[in-house]
């Protein structure tokens, strides 16, 4: 369903594609001028964040964790509460919220450390559902429903020999959640290259021979999750300031089955497979808005289809159309010799 | 790399394809138009509020466009908000960008509307709403922002004393869902009904996939004698309470003595659902089909007409909130300022819902936008002059 | 005092028998096949909305749109199996089709939302208002219905897992698949069965449960969560555990209800949930081995 290793292109460079893809990233904002398009493509970003620690979790170390939003919301409250209600500048308050959200998955891992498959997707909702309903109806600390309203955007980065940058500026603010979705690709992406991604795969594919062979699996769980949720905690922290409204129901348990979508129909066990499937569902919505309520029909049928037919989703799609592709290009000989 | 050049590439010319398309607007064929977005709820739980919007509007639109005002014929764009903070404010900026509207209705939900104000003034554009009650939308002072529904402090106050001084309630257990709206009225109830001497023997806020109310029910009945119980939700939960407080003999539908006080959201209809059970409910409601001025009677027979049913609050109000721009229109309003200050200057606007008259901060101060009803035994309305 | 403390207990049997019917289908599907089926609420909720268009548009008797309600329920589980899960089998991944039936229960709520709209319908039954009255107790007629129906479907499964040769099948598959087809059983035809009772329950449970709910398409997925939480507590697979973990947690819904209130509900069940996992995950009433934990 995912490629086991990438050994065959680690050989490849791999920095022409990242600056390839900062090219693009760059540019977007500057071909998409209204703040419409920039709004979209902030949520792009936010929502790739979102994908990726997800697949972090589950395409890589297996652990069908549906409890996301959770921690979307965990970094969302946690680094707001700290900006408006004990005034923290936003970096501290932001870094708490990382950090706070990547405890609570490190929790929920600890504690459902003997849990599997199932049981450990029902243990992950149940904790999803439990921060929702605190959110909710802990109206002193949260004001649940009534919402948190005005929160700022990131305060402006001053720059030696520059002006000072803007974040009320939708293009700015789109590159700085771009360049940390960037960073945690990044990070991710050589984490899983290392030994410690071979690990995380021995988990998934088999978590009795891999004790067998004297990995600590609990511990190496312990830190996917707490990898994976931290990163959904910045998503959340980014979230707030851009939207400038906090209510609960933005992190309610149907966003976990959303950005699980995302992970599902990009490619799960790929790093860009999510982003993918992040950036297709976030702009498909917007592009279908004529068609109503069907749009989420469209998505219901997409990933019970994707999962049927491709389960490697578009990654795998987009692979065998390269092998096909290369098929057609190269003489009749030399195909069959493949 | 072949394949990623072509596929970026290729999304870049998808982007573009879809934004040339959707931007494109086909030139009006007459100049003069006034262009007022409608930021609605669409799709979602609260899609039938956009859809109730929409047919008010539209016999709006029929109205005034057959002869249009002051040289201008008016002209809705609709956009999806769905009741929510981020759809709603990427809807808001989608309107703003691509259809450059001069007046902008909506939302329906409080969150929403908070949401998208600052995206209407970011951009000078009013914003005219009739269906959100929570304070914040007009207490601190919004130039942008206008609202013809009573907010849910003037409701809140009002009923209360009214319970207090016309049904000399003493006691009273308050029932509302957990939203932004439920928790806000029933607060301003019980801030009203303690200062006057009254006493709050339960406050219960339940969450809006309970489903089961006899627990509920069975917990007031507990309590002793209670007086009034002020319930603020939507039908579907409020038809579920009624009938378990009924079941549960606390109110007088049941054979108790309570009587239910509600609010704007339940529509006229609400009754022949309950069955007995709602018999002697109270409450306010933002459209009185039993009104009996010329206005009110001509929307009913037009509405009728048009399609087929009696209006509810939500065809009422934005029927109104047209009425109102075309109002601002013919007094020489002609674009987003202009109107702006039309707006402002309102002193006697004459609705279906009542009149119209905006205060300092732009919130219509008139009081017989609160219309009283009372539920009566062959569950037919009775008028409170209440008001 | 007594009086309302008796009351609550009686409501909380009410909500808890109303849980059961809708968990009893999971637990079935779960203890046979090892799978969850997330669109599991979403039967339900089209077999409420099934009954009540054969009342209350085409004149149908409440007996003849149960049974409706039930023919609708199984049809669609027969399909959920012949579409997703027997294709999916093969593949040995158990986290595929758990999420192909979240992408089904996503499909079916917003299909449903376009076709029926989301104003709640008002289901009524011939029973729904009628109370029953003694000493100071009260119930409606339509609650007494939802509990005799419950007791009644678990009294059948009882049985006919104990003591018809389908149902001893089916416990032999749920034990170990491949030796059941060792001894001559087909499991994929008996999983299709399954399937189709469980589904079948879980449409009839919405026709009783509809006029009770409030009516849209989301109807079943404010039951749904609790539902699981319910299997798991009961024991995955475990019919009595089931039931007993049902009507805990419609007590614990009312008593809540009573002291605290109705928003403490969830966390107070979810807490229990993730209590049990971390203490006792094979369930309440441990019956059989799980290689999951």
């Amino acid at each position: 369903m995912s490629d086991p290793a990438p050994d065959a292109r680690t050989h490849r460079p791999r920095w022409p594609w990242y600056a390839a893809a900062a090219l693009i990233v760059a540019l977007l904002p500057l071909v998409f001028t209204d703040s419409y398009w920039r709004t979209n493509l902030i949520v792009c970003a936010i929502n790739v964040l979102l994908a990726i620690g997800l697949d972090f979790i589950l395409g890589f170390a297996g652990q069908l964790n549906l409890g996301q939003s959770a921690f979307y919301g965990l970094g969302a409250y946690v680094s707001t509460l700290l900006i408006m209600q004990l005034g923290l500048p936003f970096w501290l308050a932001f870094a708490c919220g990382v950090a706070f959200a990547g405890l609570a998955g490190m929790v929920l891992s600890l504690f459902a450390a003997r849990l599997r498959g199932h049981y450990l997707a029902i243990a992950s909702l149940g904790f999803a559902v439990i921060t929702y309903q605190v959110l909710l109806n802990w109206i002193g600390l949260t004001q649940g429903p009534l919402g948190i309203y005005a929160i700022p955007p990131p305060p402006p980065l001053a720059l030696p020999l520059l002006a000072p940058i803007e974040f009320t500026d939708l293009k700015n603010l789109f590159y700085l959640v771009a360049a940390f979705a960037f960073a945690a690709y990044g990070l991710l992406d050589q984490l899983v290259r290392s030994p410690i991604g071979e690990t995380l795969l021995a988990i998934r594919e088999d978590e009795v021979s891999a004790a067998s062979l004297g990995i600590d699996c609990r511990a190496w769980k312990v830190f996917a999750f707490g990898i994976g949720s931290a990163v959904a905690g910045m998503a959340g922290c980014f979230y707030a300031g851009f939207v400038g409204t906090l209510v609960p129901d933005a992190f309610f348990i149907t966003e976990s089955f959303t950005i699980l979508a995302m992970v599902v129909i990009g490619g799960m066990g790929t790093l860009i497979g999510p982003v993918a499937g992040a950036i297709l569902l976030t702009i498909l919505p917007e592009l279908l808005r004529g068609l109503g309520d069907a749009r989420l029909i469209v998505y219901g049928v997409a990933l019970t289809l994707v999962v049927l037919f491709i389960p490697g989703g578009m990654v795998q799609a987009a692979r065998a159309l390269v092998v096909r592709a290369r098929r057609l290009m190269s003489s009749p000989a030399a195909s069959v010799g493949r | 790399m072949g394949i990623m050049r072509s596929g970026a590439s290729a999304t870049l010319a998808a982007c573009a394809a879809a934004l040339a398309i959707g931007g494109a607007n086909p030139a009006p064929a007459a100049d003069n138009i006034i262009k007022i977005g409608a930021l609605l709820p669409m799709s979602g739980p609260g899609s039938y509020f956009g859809a109730q919007d929409k047919q008010g509007i539209e016999l709006a639109l029929d109205d005034i466009n057959r002869t249009g005002v002051n040289g201008y014929k008016l002209e809705v764009q609709y956009e999806d908000s769905a009741c929510s903070p981020l759809p709603a404010t990427q809807a808001a900026k989608r309107l703003i960008e691509q259809y450059k509207p001069d007046v902008v209705i909506g939302e329906e939900c409080s969150d929403a509307t908070l949401a998208i104000m600052p995206v209407m003034a970011q951009s000078k554009v009013p914003l005219l709403n009739a269906g959100s009650s929570s304070i914040k939308i007009t207490d601190p002072g919004n130039p942008w922002t206008f609202r013809i529904m009573p907010n849910e402090v003037m409701q809140g106050v009002d009923i209360a004393t009214n319970a207090y001084k016309r049904l000399d309630a003493r006691s009273a257990v308050l029932l509302y869902e957990n939203t932004n709206a439920g928790i806000g009225n029933a607060k301003v109830f019980n801030e009203t009904f303690t200062s006057l001497g009254g006493k709050i023997l339960a406050d219960i806020g339940f969450g809006r996939d309970v489903n089961d109310f006899t627990a509920i029910a069975t917990r007031i009945a507990g309590l002793g004698k209670v007086d009034v119980i002020p319930t603020y939700t939507l039908e579907g939960q409020g038809l579920k309470i009624t009938q378990a407080l009924a079941q549960a003999g606390v109110t007088k539908g049941g054979g108790g003595q309570a009587i239910q006080l509600g609010t704007i959201w339940l529509p006229f209809g609400f009754e022949q659902k309950a069955g007995k059970a709602a018999l002697g409910y109270i409450r306010i409601v933002q459209f009185d089909p039993t009104d009996e001025r010329g206005n009110v009677r001509n929307f009913i027979t037009a509405f009728k007409m048009k399609f087929n049913q009696g209006p509810t609050h939500l065809n009422a109000h934005a029927y109104d909130q047209i009425g109102l721009i075309a109002d601002v229109v013919h007094r020489g309003a002609k674009d987003a300022q202009s109107i702006r200050d039309g707006l402002a200057a309102t002193k006697s606007f004459s609705g279906v819902t009542g009149s119209v008259e905006f205060d300092g901060k732009n919130q219509n101060v008139k009081m017989d936008t609160i219309h009283y009803m009372e539920t009566l035994d062959d569950l037919s309305w009775k008028a409170l002059p209440w008001n | 005092m007594l009086t309302v403390v008796l009351q609550q207990a009686m409501n909380g049997l009410v909500v808890g028998s109303l849980y059961v019917l809708v968990a009893l289908g999971l637990t079935l599907i779960y203890g046979i096949l090892v799978q969850i089926n997330f669109a599991h609420a979403d039967v339900v909720t089209l077999g409420a909305f099934a009954a009540y268009f054969l009342m209350h548009r085409f004149g149908g008797g409440y007996i003849a749109a149960i049974v409706l309600a039930f023919v609708v329920g199984g049809a669609l589980g027969w399909l959920t199996n012949a579409a997703i899960f027997s294709p999916l089998r093969e593949r040995g991944n158990e986290l595929l089709p758990l999420i192909a039936t979240i992408g089904l229960s996503v499909t079916l709520e917003n299909a449903m939302l376009a076709a029926f709209g989301p104003i709640p319908y008002a289901f009524d039954t011939p029973y729904s208002n009628d109370v029953l009255r003694l000493g100071g107790i009260f119930i409606t007629v339509q609650n007494l219905l939802i509990v005799a129906v419950s007791a009644g479907a678990i009294g059948l499964l009882y049985a006919f897992l104990k003591f018809t040769f389908m149902g001893k099948a089916l416990r032999a598959v749920s034990q170990d698949r491949e030796t059941a087809g060792l001894v001559g059983i087909n499991p994929n035809q008996l999983i299709m069965v399954t399937f189709v009772i469980a589904s079948a329950l879980a449409g009839m449970g919405g026709a009783m449960l509809g006029p009770v709910l409030v009516l849209t398409p989301f109807a079943g997925t404010s039951v749904i969560l609790k539902a699981f939480a319910i299997v798991i507590i009961g024991g995955f697979g475990n019919v009595e555990g089931t039931i007993i973990a049902g009507l805990i947690i419609g007590l614990i819904e009312s008593y809540t209800t009573q002291f605290l209130n109705p928003g403490w509900i969830d966390i107070v069940v979810f807490a229990i949930l993730l209590a049990m996992l971390a203490l006792r995950p094979t369930g309440l009433v441990a019956e059989r081995r799980e290689e999951n934990v």
